[in-house]
């Protein structure tokens, strides 16, 4: 039942799809249905944030609410019962009514608080920022940690030079889940640790060719596919410039309206 | 047949039947088995006793792995420890009652952070619904080039699970950090089933 409404819906989109493009096959000069586009694959290669976002106002305060309403829940842990049991003595032994050296030698649960808080005090705690914050190095992978950062490369695309989620044609023979990681290796290098979610694309973009150099296809059609980084970087003797770039920092390297249109839709 | 003559002389009574041997003398064919024991028959009562007990066994066996299923995994860490049942009245915190502003703040606190993660939801909804979306496009744009790289992108991936993906913490790991405990090692007692 399930399998069958979706395939309706499938349908559905299909031939709203259709109906998009017919604009673009009625275009003079284009041989309508016989018009040949050329394979693309993409991939969108994603940081996932390293550390948690920080908590805004709202959340701050229910946090701290949830936290008194445990502790007004709680029963005394042994050390608070300690803690009292040592103010005790101590009234006791103003009063003078217990001898001096058996209380003295003890530890308190205060003297236990005090050095417990001393020894996390010494502690020190990774920086949420790190130095390739302070620099905008967009070539580190080392920067904003709560973030999402995604790469792009720069790639020639006809005469200029863009940058680009890193893009290849796909080789005869090959699917397209196949193309996305040769290509992948062939941009970035080696070093590039990756994990692939799935053999389905998930997004697309097409694009005309100059009518000057539209002579066998069309256009390109490329079908990205989402991958996040496991381990490692951009290989620098293969690509030069390349770019990890926060969502909203996107458009200011992406030169193409359309295609960072396209590209936002799968972001999440 | 000349011994058989030879003691026939010897006979006191000459007898005709002996005269004709071949009529006394018969062979059988080599019996390779021996002839089936007779069946010992046994008392009803007996047969009955018996079928009894061995019913009776596999019932008590049931009964005992039935009982045994019912048993689960005690979880130790939700088991309240004995001294705290004992010392709860000299454990329990003495406070003040919650003002009545204190109590409405937390009233609209609550609605405000339900209504908070309520839009959260259909923020995620809406993502989901945005990605979803470009990938049937997708695939739909695929189809339209070639049903094989179609039907090639709608396989699954096996090769994608089990996965492992560590969420975001805190603060970052510290770099060649060396724990000064040493190294946490699970000690949870193990339970089969």
């Amino acid at each position: 039942m399930l399998r069958k409404a979706s395939f309706i819906l499938g349908n559905q989109v299909r031939l709203n799809a259709v109906s998009l493009c017919r604009p673009f096959a009625s275009a003079p000069g284009a041989a309508g249905k016989q018009e040949k586009w050329d394979l693309y694959a993409g991939v969108l290669v994603e940081r996932l944030p390293i550390v948690s976002k920080e908590l805004n106002a709202l959340e701050k305060d229910f946090q701290e609410y949830l936290w008194r309403v445990e502790f007004e829940k709680s029963l005394k842990s042994d050390s608070e019962i300690q803690h009292e049991r040592d103010l005790k003595q101590a009234e006791l032994l103003k009063k003078g009514q217990i001898d001096l050296d058996e209380a003295a030698s003890k530890q308190t649960a205060q003297d236990l608080k005090d050095a417990y808080t001393e020894e996390l005090n010494k502690f020190e705690k990774a920086p949420r920022t790190t130095a390739d914050d302070k620099t905008n190095n967009v070539l580190s992978t080392n920067r904003c940690l709560d973030d999402k950062l995604y790469l792009l490369v720069e790639q020639a695309v006809g005469s200029k030079k863009h940058f680009l989620l890193p893009q290849g044609p796909r080789l005869e023979g090959e699917t397209m889940r196949q193309a996305a990681e040769r290509i992948v290796r062939e941009k970035c290098g080696e070093q590039l640790d990756l994990l692939f979610y799935g053999n389905a694309p998930c997004g697309f973009y097409k694009y005309k060719y100059p009518a000057a150099v539209r002579d066998q296809s069309v256009g390109a059609k490329v079908f990205f596919f989402r991958a996040s980084l496991k381990n490692g970087n951009v290989d620098k003797n293969i690509s030069k410039n390349f770019a990890w770039m926060q969502k909203d920092a996107l458009g200011s390297k992406l030169s193409n309206e359309r295609y960072v249109e396209s590209v936002q839709k799968f972001l999440v | 047949m000349s011994l058989l003559k030879a003691f026939s002389r010897l006979t006191l009574q000459s007898s005709k039947y002996l005269a004709q041997p071949s009529a006394w003398l018969h062979t059988s064919p080599v019996l390779c088995a021996e002839p089936l024991k007779k069946k010992k028959k046994l008392d009803p009562q007996i047969i009955k006793q018996r079928e009894d007990r061995r019913k009776k066994k596999l019932e008590k066996q049931i009964r005992r792995l039935e009982k045994n299923a019912r048993q689960l995994k005690p979880i130790e860490e939700l088991e309240v420890p004995l001294t705290l049942i004992d010392e709860q009245k000299q454990r329990t915190r003495t406070l003040p009652p919650l003002s009545e502003a204190e109590v409405e703040r937390r009233i609209q606190l609550n609605k405000q952070w339900s209504r908070y993660k309520h839009e959260q939801k259909m923020q995620e909804y809406q993502i989901m619904d945005r990605l979803m979306q470009s990938q049937r496009k997708a695939l739909e744009e695929l189809r339209l080039e070639s049903e094989e790289l179609y039907q090639e992108a709608i396989q699954p991936d096996m090769s994608l699970l089990p996965v492992k993906i560590k969420g975001p913490v805190a603060t970052p790991p510290i770099p060649n950090y060396v724990s000064p405990d040493g190294e946490y090692i699970l000690e949870s007692k193990k339970w089969d089933i």
